[in-house]
C-alpha cells in the first residue's frame, strides 16, 4: 500500500499543478478549464444542493430498474443458450457481435417503445447490461464440471433442483463477474440516455450545467457521478473477490 | 438369472457409431448380482468397465440387452442403485455434512432429519469431526469417502462404484479397501465395484468378474472363498496369492494386448 501510495500522491499533485497552471494561463477560452477553487465551489455547490439528490435518486431507481430487468433476461437467455446446443449455434453469434456494438443507437426506438419518461431510460440499461450477462452466464453453464451433473442425474435430481443445487453455485464466479461487466454497462446505458433527451436524472444536470455554460458546476457534477461510480465499481469487486475467495478455498 | 437376483445383466452390447469410432465396447455381457453379494467386475483400461458401469447406473443406454434391477428393467437412473464415480466428485461448495445430505435434501427433507442421518453414514466412513470442513480442506482419500457416504445416505440397494479409489495412492487404497469392508460388513451392502486393480478385486469380493479387452466380454467369473469378516491381514496370506495369480494370469494376456495396441 504505503509503496503505490508515493507515485499516486506525485501523479494527483502533478496533474492538479498542471490543470491549475492551464486554468491561471488564459491560453483557453475562459471556463473551460476553470480553476481548482471554482472547481471545489462546483462540487459543494453539488452536493449542497437538493436538487441533485432527488436526481441521483432517480437515475438510481433507473438503474436498478435496468439491472433486475436485463439482469433477469441476461440470466435466463444465458442459461438457454448454455443449456441448448441448437439455441446456442443459432442465435449465440448474434450475441457476440451485438454485444459490443454501442446501445445508444437503439435509443431513438426505445424514446418511441417507453416514452421520453424514465422508461427510455431503464430500457436502455436493460439493453446494456443484457448481453454481458448473457454470454457470461452461457459461458459458465458450459464450463460447469460433468462430473456434477453426472451426480445430481444419477440422484434423479429434477431439472429446477440441476439448475438451484448445481448449476448456480457451481457458477458462481461467471455470474459475479456478468454482474459487474453488466452494472458497468448499465450505469453508461442510463447516463447516455439521459444526456440526450430526459428532463430529469444526473446526466440531464450535466447537460443543464453544459448548455447554460455553467463549467465549474458541470465539472462539479462529473466529479461527484464519477465518485459514485467508482464507490460501487470498488464495492462489488471486493464483493467478487470475497466470493472468489471462497471458491478459491472451496476448489484447492 | 434367479429371481433372488437384485441386479441382472443380461445380454449387454454396447456399440458406438462409426462417428464416435464404430467401437463395440461391451460385447454380450451376462451376469447377476445376488443380494448381500460383493462382486468386482476387473478387466484391462479400455475395456468396457466404465461404460458397463454407466449402462448400470442408467446414464448410458445399452444398444442390446437388459439390466434390471429387482426386477425392474432400467431405463434411466435408478432410484435402488447408487453410484460412486471414479473421479472426485463432492460438491466443493457444500462442506461434508450438506455433501453427504445431499441426496435427502433432493428427496425434500428437513434439514434437522437429513443431518441426522448424514451423520451416521460420515461416523461410519470415519469422518467424524470433519463435519464442517470443505471439500478443499480435506485429502483425496478423504473426500472419495465424503462421496461414498453420500452415495450410502440415498440408501442404495446396489452400491455401484466405478474405480473408486483408481486416483489415490497405495497406502490409502487400502486403508480405504479396509474401510469398504467394514461398511460392507456393517451394512450388508450389496456392492458391484469396478475395478483395474486385483489385489482390490480379491481383497474384497465374494466374485470376481473377468472381463476382456475389445471387445469387453466375460471371460470368466472366479468365486473368492476367503472368509469374512476380512481385514487387511488378509492381503498376505498364501491363498490370496493364489487368488491374485490366477487373476493375473487370466489379464495378462488382455492387458498385453491392449497395451500392444494403444502403442500400435
Amino acid at each position: 500500500m504505503s509503496q503505490t501510495l508515493l507515485p499516486r500522491l506525485v501523479a494527483t499533485i502533478l496533474l492538479l499543478v498542471a490543470w491549475q497552471a492551464m486554468a491561471l494561463s488564459g491560453l483557453l477560452f475562459r471556463d473551460v478549464v476553470p480553476p481548482l477553487q471554482a472547481i471545489a465551489s462546483g462540487v459543494g455547490g453539488v452536493l449542497g444542493d437538493s436538487g441533485f439528490y432527488a436526481n441521483l435518486a432517480i437515475t438510481g431507481f433507473e438503474l436498478a430498474v435496468a439491472l433486475v430487468l436485463g439482469g433477469a433476461g441476461g440470466l435466463i437467455a444465458g442459461l438457454a443458450l448454455g443449456g441448448s446446443r441448437f439455441l446456442s449455434q443459432a442465435l449465440e453469434r448474434w450475441l457476440n457481435y451485438l454485444g459490443p456494438t454501442p446501445k445508444i443507437i437503439l435509443f431513438p426506438v426505445l424514446i418511441m417503445m417507453f416514452g421520453v419518461g424514465a422508461g427510455s431510460k431503464m430500457a436502455m440499461g436493460a439493453v446494456s447490461c443484457f448481453f454481458p450477462i448473457a454470454i457470461s452466464v452461457a459461458a459458465g453453464v458450459r464450463g460447469v464440471d460433468p462430473k456434477l451433473l453426472q451426480v445430481g442425474r444419477s440422484l434423479r435430481a429434477g431439472r429446477l433442483q440441476m439448475l438451484t443445487k448445481i448449476y448456480l453455485p457451481a457458477m458462481l464466479a461467471p455470474l459475479v463477474n456478468g454482474a459487474r461487466l453488466g452494472f458497468g454497462v448499465a450505469l453508461i446505458g442510463v447516463l447516455l440516455a439521459e444526456t440526450k433527451l430526459s428532463n430529469q436524472g444526473v446526466g440531464f444536470l450535466i447537460m443543464q450545467a453544459y448548455q447554460r455554460f455553467d463549467m465549474p458546476r458541470m465539472y462539479g457534477l462529473l466529479l461527484v457521478t464519477v465518485a459514485f461510480a467508482a464507490a460501487v465499481n470498488i464495492a462489488t469487486d471486493r464483493l467478487a473477490i470475497r466470493l472468489r475467495g471462497s471458491r478459491v478455498r472451496a476448489n484447492k | 438369472m434367479t429371481d433372488a437376483a437384485l441386479l441382472s445383466v443380461s445380454r449387454v452390447t454396447k456399440r458406438y457409431g462409426p462417428r464416435n469410432g464404430g467401437l463395440t465396447a461391451v460385447d454380450d455381457m451376462s451376469f447377476a448380482v445376488e443380494r448381500g453379494e460383493f462382486v468386482s467386475v476387473i478387466g484391462p483400461s479400455g475395456c468396457g468397465k466404465s461404460t458397463l458401469f454407466h449402462i448400470i447406473g442408467g446414464l448410458t443406454q445399452a444398444t442390446e440387452g437388459r439390466v434390471s434391477v429387482e426386477g425392474e428393467a432400467i431405463t434411466g437412473p435408478h432410484p435402488a442403485i447408487g453410484m460412486v464415480f471414479q473421479e472426485e466428485s463432492c460438491f466443493p461448495w457444500r462442506n461434508v455434512i450438506d455433501n453427504v445430505a445431499f441426496p435427502l435434501e433432493l428427496a425434500g427433507q428437513g434439514r434437522a432429519s437429513r443431518h441426522a442421518t448424514a451423520q451416521g453414514f460420515i461416523d461410519l466412513v470415519g469422518l467424524r469431526g470433519f463435519e464442517q470442513r470443505h471439500p478443499s480442506e480435506l485429502s483425496g482419500g478423504m473426500r472419495q469417502r465424503v462421496c461414498i457416504a453420500r452415495t450410502l445416505a440415498a440408501r442404495p440397494r446396489l452400491l455401484l462404484m466405478d474405480e473408486p479409489f483408481a486416483s489415490l495412492d497405495e497406502q490409502t487404497r487400502m486403508l480405504l479397501g479396509d474401510k469398504v469392508l467394514q461398511i460392507q460388513q456393517q451394512l450388508h451392502q450389496t456392492t458391484l465395484l469396478i475395478t483395474h486393480s486385483i489385489t482390490e478385486a480379491v481383497q474384497l469380493s465374494d466374485r470376481v468378474i473377468v472381463m476382456s479387452y475389445r471387445p469387453g466380454r466375460l471371460k470368466r467369473t472366479l468365486a473368492i472363498n476367503l472368509p469374512r469378516p476380512r481385514t487387511a491381514d488378509i492381503l498376505v496370506s498364501p491363498e490370496f496369492g493364489t487368488y491374485v495369480a490366477e487373476l493375473w494370469n487370466d489379464l495378462r494376456q488382455e492387458a498385453t494386448r491392449g497395451l500392444a495396441e494403444a502403442e500400435g
